[in-house]
């Protein structure tokens, strides 16, 4: 039977003698309710609470005919086509499930790359996947609404450069008017039925798709975040459960199996032995050693950091001049300007690992810690070398540049192929390398590890990239579609063929909510907040671009509701523009709003800790009642079983009456 | 539409649906994958729901199961006669349960029955040990599975009566939230 029984056998309450046919009757009322309550829930909840029963299929098929049967039974005048309505719906909602299931891409491989090296670095891969939706997503509207109408109604293009082969690299000449660029667009209103604006369409278009991925992006965080974090109460449980929770049970591969019992024993038997030994306080000397190293460390990364931004910044200020003096169909100036992409990506493939060599000085009181100092030094530098870059964009550029924008996007297209390359270049040396390396030179150092987190922190930064360049250059999710592409498969090639699974997979859920975390602070917020003051602040260019000539982008709104004031009614909008969304009121009420109601959440989640705080001590305390009258029971029913045999051998006795009573009197008598 | 070979009937396919974790496409694989097992005995045809098991032997031969320490156990749990002999539903419910749509609650029963070697409704320490003996091979001797066995009866024990109830278990894997990611199976 594989119904979880109400009286398990082991306790003695299962051994009170309830006949069967008692727990027959109890279990056939327990169905019946069961069965009732199923019928009154509404088909697609009743589906789900079918689904959740933990009995076998077919005790699950039966009470699912029951239930229906009940239901029909009830409705049995009533509203027939609505159950009929209803029915297709779910139909129509499973095959477009099923229709959903063709677009999954990948389900093989990943499948294979699961059972090998466990969930842990599948993650990654599903990270990878998931960018890849945003940026597929983002070039088929911009493809539609921007590029394809101005394809087109082409513009009056001006100095057409032939295609050399350094285009590719550097974006300029005959890219430089084509629609990849901002360049390439201007700002008519294409003259047809009805007519289509292209400011508007241009605008709008960014907007809603940064809308959609903020909401998207949010969304996802929390549902990992309630997910993941549970609340931490009760008292701190140590390793060994949690590392026994932590067995992978997608990984197939025999020796990858082999492994994760190798290390699981490992990392059992170095808790057991933590916990033998004394816990030694440190002394105050010591400790006051260890901070001034953490001090230092930190230190000495901020100072990397911020010496790697100063010179970013130098060294573009100095391109800008030469750039400006150069003779346009020079080549080699031309080449020169793909050195500060180069000093970026070698910046960010040397200061991390400068980094690693300094935590190797320094001591953590666990290793959950160190990952996390580590993360957040590479995101400190990683978002500070974008922050500069921000910066000598939007202040140095426009005031020196004729079509700054496509300027900007020009650059961020070098920065991302250069990245790309030096991934490639990454991969080979670091990975393919290290592991000839440590299998044939240096065996002590081993097969490498797939490090999780600095390819995860890579494909952050690339994406921070786009965003921030999708303003300047419509087009550009193309080449990120490419390149995510080629490194998915590259990543998996090298994978096979060079790495072995991570040692240490704990608390790989909560890496997974920190990621998605990472992507939408300083990621996207950053990237939004720059084309935000680009659009709200900076006078674009006057002769290229789809808003030359206004004084913000944000004036093709402005205008856009003048017009509209002026149509017949439509009067709501305008007002509701000009005194809802223009008025800072409304947005301050708004937050003060969702700061109270955020209070309250935080009040109730307190008052929660606090009940499963007293419910743990209540289980705790019905424990030791139960033990307390079992205990009792027991006692109980032996005096009663010692007295029942006394009165017995009482009883026995009087009928056995001593012949030889005389013998039994003393002799003095 | 041609002479095609019909393996469900329409209310067939409903009820699998309403009642399992699988879209239509997934059931049909999956029969696919029933019948490779044993081409010999599994019939295409399963209009008429024919009673047919497969012994748990040919199940455990699986790619995906092959190699998992719990295999055993995995496919007693989920056989009606608690033997391994697993019928199509059988093995639908446990490819189901151990997919990634199923919520933690069923998860959670299922591991418990799993973890259950002596299948008395309780993990009890022998149970334990039986666990880590599985999941770390001949890493650890026998005391010192026995020492760890007897840390998780410390710290997940919570009424004191010397085994773990559902109840108990339930509360640990709050804990472990990565658990309902790897409990899974991908077929």
């Amino acid at each position: 039977m594989r119904r979880m029984s109400v009286f398990p056998s082991g306790t003695s309450l299962g051994n009170l003698g309830l006949t069967a046919n008692v727990l027959q009757q109890e279990d056939e009322n327990n169905t019946s309710e069961l069965v009732s309550e199923l019928a009154n829930l509404s088909d697609r909840a009743r589906i789900q609470a079918i689904r959740s029963l933990p009995m076998s299929y077919d005790e699950r098929r039966r009470i699912r005919s029951r239930a229906i049967s009940v239901k029909t039974s009830k409705n049995i005048f009533n509203i027939d086509c609505s159950q009929q309505v209803s029915r297709s719906f779910r139909r129509f909602g499973a095959s477009v499930a099923s229709a959903r299931q063709w677009l999954v891409v990948w389900h093989g491989t990943l499948k294979e790359i699961g059972g090998r090296f466990g969930t842990s670095v599948l993650s990654y891969f599903l990270f990878l996947k998931w960018l890849l939706k945003f940026n597929v997503f983002s070039l088929i509207i911009n493809f539609c609404f921007i590029t394809i109408p101005q394809i087109v109604h082409a513009p009056n293009i001006s100095n057409v450069t032939g295609f050399r082969g350094l285009e590719l690299l550097t974006g300029v000449g005959y890219f430089n008017q084509t629609v990849l660029f901002y360049g390439g667009y201007n700002g008519e209103v294409i003259v047809s039925k009805p007519p289509y604006n292209m400011q508007l369409a241009y605008f709008f278009t960014i907007a809603a798709y940064l809308v959609l991925c903020g909401v998207s992006l949010i969304y996802s965080m929390s549902r990992s975040f309630q997910k993941n974090f549970v609340l931490e109460s009760g008292p701190v449980s140590g390793g060994a459960w949690r590392l026994l929770c932590s067995w992978d049970f997608s990984v197939v591969n025999e020796k990858a199996i082999q492994n994760n019992k190798n290390n699981l024993g490992t990392q059992l038997k170095e808790s057991l032995s933590e916990r033998l030994q004394m816990k030694h306080t440190m002394s105050m000397s010591e400790r006051m050693k260890y901070l001034s190293l953490h001090v230092l460390a930190w230190l000495l990364s901020l100072g990397l950091a911020v010496g790697s931004c100063a010179g970013i910044y130098f060294l573009g200020i100095d391109q800008l001049t030469s750039s400006l003096n150069h003779n346009p169909n020079d080549l080699t100036a031309e080449a020169s300007t793909l050195l500060l992409p180069v000093v970026v990506s070698l910046i960010n493939l040397i200061v991390p690992l400068l980094y690693s060599l300094i935590s190797i000085m320094e001591r953590y009181s666990n290793p959950r810690a160190k990952i996390y100092i580590s993360i957040t030094r590479n995101v400190v530098l990683k978002m500070s070398i974008l922050g500069i870059l921000c910066y000598y964009w939007l202040n140095s550029v426009p005031e020196n540049m004729v079509c700054w924008e496509s300027f900007v996007g020009q650059s961020v297209y070098r920065l991302l192929i250069i990245d790309f390359i030096f991934c490639l270049f990454g991969t080979f040396f670091g990975e393919f390398l290290r592991n000839v390396i440590g299998t044939t030179c240096a065996p002590s150092l081993g097969v490498p590890e797939f490090d999780i987190a600095r390819n995860v922190l890579d494909l952050i930064y690339a994406q921070t990239l786009a965003w921030i360049g999708i303003y300047f250059s419509p087009l550009l999710p193309v080449m990120q579609v490419i390149k995510l592409l080629i490194i998915f498969y590259m990543k998996k090639v090298s994978l096979s063929m060079n790495c072995q699974p991570p040692k240490h997979t704990g608390r790989a859920a909560q890496m997974q909510t920190v990621f998605i975390a990472l992507l939408f602070f300083p990621s996207f917020v950053g990237a939004l907040s720059m084309v935000a003051y680009t659009v709200w602040s900076l006078k674009p260019s006057k002769y290229c671009g789809p808003f030359q000539g206004l004084q913000t982008p944000f004036h093709t709104i402005l205008s856009w509701t003048v017009y509209i004031q002026n149509l017949p009614g439509t009067y709501w909008v305008w007002w509701i523009f000009e005194n809802v969304l223009r008025n800072e009121l409304f947005y301050y009420l708004v937050t003060l709003i969702i700061l109270v109601i955020t209070y309250f959440l935080w009040q109730i989640t307190q008052g929660r800790k606090e009940l499963i705080r007293t419910l743990r001590q209540q289980i705790v305390n019905e424990g030791k009642d139960k033990a307390f009258l079992l205990n009792q029971l027991q006692n109980t029913q032996k005096q009663r079983r010692q007295m029942a045999s006394f009165r017995y051998q009482e009883f026995d006795q009087t009928l056995h009456f001593n012949p030889n009573w005389i013998n039994t009197l003393p002799l003095d008598m | 539409m041609g002479n095609k070979q019909v393996t469900f009937k329409e209310e067939q396919l409903e009820e699998y649906q309403d009642c399992t974790f699988f879209t239509r496409k997934e059931i049909l694989r999956l029969h696919r994958r029933f019948r490779e097992l044993a081409p010999n005995l599994i019939p295409l045809d399963y209009t008429n729901s024919p009673d047919i098991t497969l012994p748990s032997c040919l199940i455990t031969s699986m790619p995906e199961l092959k190699e998992n320490p719990f295999r055993q156990r995995i496919v007693e749990t989920f056989s009606e006669d608690g033997k391994g002999n697993l019928s199509f539903n059988d093995f639908m419910d446990m490819l189901s349960i151990l997919s990634e749509m199923v919520p933690l609650e069923l998860k959670m029963i299922y591991a418990f029955k799993i973890y259950d070697f002596n299948k008395d409704g309780f993990l009890c320490e022998k149970d334990v040990e039986e666990t880590v003996a599985r999941l770390t091979g001949k890493e650890l001797r026998l005391e010192e599975r026995r020492l760890v066995a007897q840390r998780i009866m410390e710290e997940a024990d919570l009424d004191g009566d010397g085994k773990l109830s559902l109840l108990d278990f339930k509360n640990m894997i709050w804990k472990a939230p990565d658990f309902i990611s790897l409990f899974h199976i991908r077929i």
